[in-house]
């Protein structure tokens, strides 16, 4: 009875907006108490950030996204692609895709892509001919398309949340990056094909490639193209360990738009360090206070308990991923990608691998589906900024995104029961 | 600022680290293993002052004024005191770690590099319990 009141009184707490760490925190500490624990366990656990070698990757990734944020680099992505893109039919919707991808692999899907590309994308869009509330549920949707793909910072944080795990052990980076691949290119796959169908009667008037754009705007971007092609060719083809790509990254980056662009000036640095600090400290505080409530839900067996429940009115495996499929879209659409990672995989992964469900794949199931939760209405975050940055209604938001959301969830679907397509690379 | 210096520090370690496959410096890989828990507490630390801490922002969002503050000086006052707890504990365990003094690496001791936790969580302990003050403050001022 005492558990259920202080459980309730935490939940109520969460949801009247006390920081999520603090909730964890209580969490671990009434746990630990009642278990009769000493509670120096806590800075034992939040102390243990330090043992994770890979997790150096968190701070230089973050940092290097909010440099390219600052600088003019989604011009260059934008122009680039256009080039190469523009001339298909329907291309600009594809561009808009592809370059909002890759930009949120690199960027986080903090919504700056929306904030950065989307003011790029969503004139162009409508200049183009493509019908306002296409464009604007497009540009939304893109906002976090990449999350799937290297070296996006949610897929290496649920690498090392199941690391910590024994379940878990096996979830190495690289192999997760891997296994993002097709998933994100299918999705990328139905949004394009959709596209087109939409616009088909459209009288786009196509671009011709013209050799001699090709060669400016490759000469413009020439220091930033190497970037995907030495951080995404190195961790997938194995050449870097993921901290090495991502030191390697975070000095390049700092050196060619501070130093070679000079589109962020050393005064500002500063700055956008301690923004990006900001970032980074929110996380990794969360995800250290939750080694030490993980470790107080193992004590306990909750996950143990958790399937036992489960598995007395759940038997088959399917049942089970589309109840998964919901409980993560409702989650996606409340809290944030990196609260949800280190709140539920430790209670989910346990559970998901006794339903012989790959730990790896349960990886991308969790993140596709966290995706669509960032422009599920009513709280979807993406939708929020996207009504700010484009002054709409949150409404006319819903309305525009809803067809985009379903054919991600039929991305989502095929995610989920199709395992071959995330193990596919994966040994 | 000091954070400034940590991430300068951090990105010379980075370059170490780049060279550690050619020379090898054995306590690079720990220093920067500890850099990222110190650059995330200074991180958290600066979070506390703009209340810039992930949460769930369904409800704050649509409560009228004079209902928001005191909801959010209940909810800085419950930060204060879970903060001030771990404060309590973790200079309980580094008092332990002091009287052991176990090096980390070099010449420097394992609990020197722990000393951010607490220094950190009392940080944000008394940042909470600022904001609890004032959202009390505003929420006063504006019956009157």
């Amino acid at each position: 009875m005492m558990s259920f009141l202080v459980s309730f009184i935490l939940i109520v707490l969460a949801f009247l907006g006390a920081p999520l760490f603090a909730i964890i925190l209580a969490v671990a500490m009434i746990g630990f108490y009642i278990q009769g624990v000493d509670l120096s366990v806590i800075p034992i656990e939040i102390y243990r950030i330090s043992d994770t070698s890979v997790l150096v990757a968190l701070p230089l990734f973050t940092f290097a996204g909010y440099l390219l944020a600052e600088s003019r680099t989604s011009d260059r992505v934008v122009r680039l692609s256009r080039v190469f893109l523009g001339w298909m039919p329907g291309g600009l919707a594809i561009v808009s895709f592809i370059s909002c991808a890759l930009f949120t692999a690199f960027t986080g899907a903090s919504g700056i892509t929306i904030v950065a590309l989307g003011a790029l994308l969503y004139p162009a869009l409508i200049q183009d001919g493509y019908p306002e509330n296409f464009s604007i549920g497009l540009v939304t949707t893109s906002g976090s398309l990449g999350l799937l793909f290297a070296p996006s910072l949610p897929l290496i944080l649920y690498g090392i949340i199941a690391q910590q795990m024994t379940v878990g052990e096996g979830v190495s980076i690289e192999k997760l990056f891997l296994a993002g691949l097709l998933p994100g290119l299918l999705m990328i796959f139905i949004l394009s094909i959709w596209s087109l169908w939409v616009n088909r009667r459209m009288p786009v008037q196509k671009k011709r490639f013209e050799i001699r754009e090709a060669f400016s705007a490759l000469k413009e971007a020439k220091w930033e193209i190497p970037l995907p092609v030495f951080v995404l060719g190195g961790v997938y083809g194995g050449f870097f360990a993921i901290s090495e790509a991502a030191a390697v990254t975070a000095l390049y980056v700092l050196v060619v738009e501070v130093l070679i662009y000079r589109e962020i000036s050393i005064k500002k640095l500063p700055e956008i360090m301690i923004e990006s600090m900001v970032m980074v400290g929110g996380i990794l505080l969360i995800l250290g206070v939750s080694l030490a409530s993980t470790n107080y839900l193992i004590d306990a067996e909750v996950p143990t308990r958790l399937f036992t429940f489960i598995q007395a009115h759940v038997t088959e495996k399917i049942v089970f991923l589309i109840l998964l499929n919901i409980l993560l879209l409702m989650l996606g659409a409340i809290l944030d990608i990196f609260s949800a990672l280190v709140i539920m995989v430790p209670l989910l992964l346990p559970v998901a691998v006794s339903y012989d469900i790959n730990p790896i794949h349960l990886g991308i199931i969790f993140l596709a589906n966290m995706q669509i939760g960032y422009f599920t209405p009513p709280v979807g975050m993406n939708l929020f900024i996207a009504s700010y940055r484009f002054k709409k209604s949150i409404i006319s938001l819903y309305r525009s995104t809803i067809p985009f959301m379903l054919l991600l969830l039929i991305a989502v679907l095929i995610i989920t029961y199709w395992p071959g397509l995330s193990l596919m690379f994966v040994d | 600022m000091g954070l400034l210096l940590l991430m300068i520090l951090l990105a010379v370690a980075q370059i170490f680290l780049r060279n550690f496959f050619g020379t090898g410096i054995v306590w690079a890989d720990v220093l920067v293993r500890i850099l990222v828990l110190w650059v995330g507490l200074v991180g958290a630390m600066a979070a506390g002052r703009k209340g810039d801490h992930i949460k769930i922002d369904l409800i704050s969002k649509y409560l009228k004024s004079k209902l928001s503050w005191i909801v959010a000086a209940i909810t800085d006052f419950f930060t204060t005191v879970v903060c001030a707890v771990v404060l309590f504990y973790s200079i309980k365990f580094i008092r332990f770690e002091y009287i052991d003094g176990t090096v980390a690496f070099g010449r420097i001791p394992v609990w020197f590099c722990q000393a951010i936790i607490p220094f950190s969580f009392l940080v944000m302990s008394l940042r909470y319990f600022v904001r609890t003050i004032l959202n009390l403050k505003a929420y006063f001022n504006q019956k009157e």
